[in-house]
């Protein structure tokens, strides 16, 4: 299978603090995983440095063979953990503006994910609420036909109901073209069902790299796994 | 070829701490047993039915794949997945049931240190037992 995400011994420091450390992983096309540990482990820092907005400071970077920049943000699609969407503009706005920027845009995908998540299309992006503009992040980050999807925290501010109405669609979308998605969160048992494979980032480093299944077959959910990881 | 509208799961309830795509394998084996799920039925694409019980397509594919390795279950190209024709599937469905329940029995006798005809002994009274305390 191919390699979608390829890490080889990467290193971050901000201001000579250590962000991550030797971090080496390999996500295979199409698989859905996790990036899981509490904050301040360098999730965050992982997924720039994947999507090409860092540039590690050791070690190397592959996403779909090539090195991340401003080639491989044709095929990425990140959806930040604080939005960067203009707010004087409206939410219907932003998507016709999004339409032209993205030469992968699907406008079938923006309206069903429009419908799905209930977006109010009028309604100026400086006046959502966080979960709304995590909405807005994702309708934008999904309706990209991108082979490769980076989410930091997709469910920042969102209710349960609404969580599971979201799940459903990054499946859908997700699942129909084999888009590899690399999923940062501390929410873990509410995502745990979406992920193929788990990476647990503790300190900056790789605490663990395990398939959902092999946690389960002993019996544990990734949950309880993640406490096993983290608890001190 | 069956032009239907594919069969809709129930809303299942998943355990996080079992492998989710067996869970799913054995609700489908489950609703063939009981011929919920007809011969020639039509399932639901792996992409619709993960995102309805909101997990990977990856989980879906592979219980799928256990189920046509099973005989239960066969894909056409272009078309879908479906519940094999051939005759006996439910039977089929229904002998792989009932090994799984008398191996979870077997467990649970070997862990209480009994006999699997003494366990299924103590349950029959015990449940009798609960009938008359029920009736006085």
């Amino acid at each position: 299978m191919r390699a979608a995400i390829e890490c080889d011994r990467v290193g971050f420091a901000y201001a000579k603090r250590p962000i991550l450390h030797e971090i080496s992983l390999r996500i295979q096309a199409g698989e859905m995983v996790g990036l899981l540990g509490p904050n301040g482990a360098g999730k965050t820092t992982m997924l720039r440095i994947i999507a090409g907005m860092l540039r590690p400071e050791a070690g190397h970077v592959r996403v779909l063979g090539q090195a991340p920049g401003w080639r491989t943000l044709f095929h990425t699609a990140l959806l930040p953990e604080r939005g960067h969407l203009p707010g004087w503009l409206t939410v219907g706005e932003w998507f016709t503006h999004a339409r032209r920027l993205y030469p992968d845009w699907s406008e079938e995908s923006e309206r069903r994910l429009v419908a799905d998540l209930a977006l109010r299309l009028d309604r100026p992006i400086a006046r959502l609420s966080r979960g709304e503009v995590t909405r807005v992040g994702l309708v934008t980050c999904l309706a990209r036909r991108a082979e490769v999807v980076l989410l930091d925290e997709p469910f920042t501010g969102i209710d349960p109901l609404g969580r599971e109405i979201i799940a459903s669609a990054m499946v859908r979308e997700c699942g129909e073209l084999g888009r590899t998605v690399l999923m940062a969160t501390h929410d873990v048992r509410e995502l745990e069902p979406l992920f193929d494979r788990v990476l647990f980032l503790k300190d900056g480093s790789i605490a663990a790299d395990e398939t959902a299944d092999a946690i389960r077959a002993r019996g544990l959910s990734v949950a309880s796994r993640y406490r096993e990881v983290f608890s001190p | 070829m069956t032009l239907d509208p594919p069969w809709r799961p129930p809303a299942w309830e998943l355990d996080p701490s079992q492998p989710l795509y067996e869970q799913i394998a054995h609700r489908i084996r489950v609703e063939i047993a009981a011929a919920r799920l007809p011969k020639g039925a039509r399932l639901p694409s792996v992409r619709d039915l993960a995102a309805s019980l909101r997990v990977t397509p990856n989980t879906v594919m592979r219980a799928y794949a256990e189920l046509e390795q099973d005989g239960l279950l066969e894909t056409f190209r272009g078309q879908g997945t479906f519940v094999a024709r051939e005759p006996g599937v439910e039977a089929r469905a229904r002998a792989r049931i009932a090994r799984q329940a008398l191996e979870h029995v077997r467990r649970v006798a070997a862990d209480l240190g009994m006999r699997v005809e003494d366990l299924l002994r103590l349950g029959a009274e015990e449940e009798g037992g609960d009938e008359d305390a029920r009736s006085h």
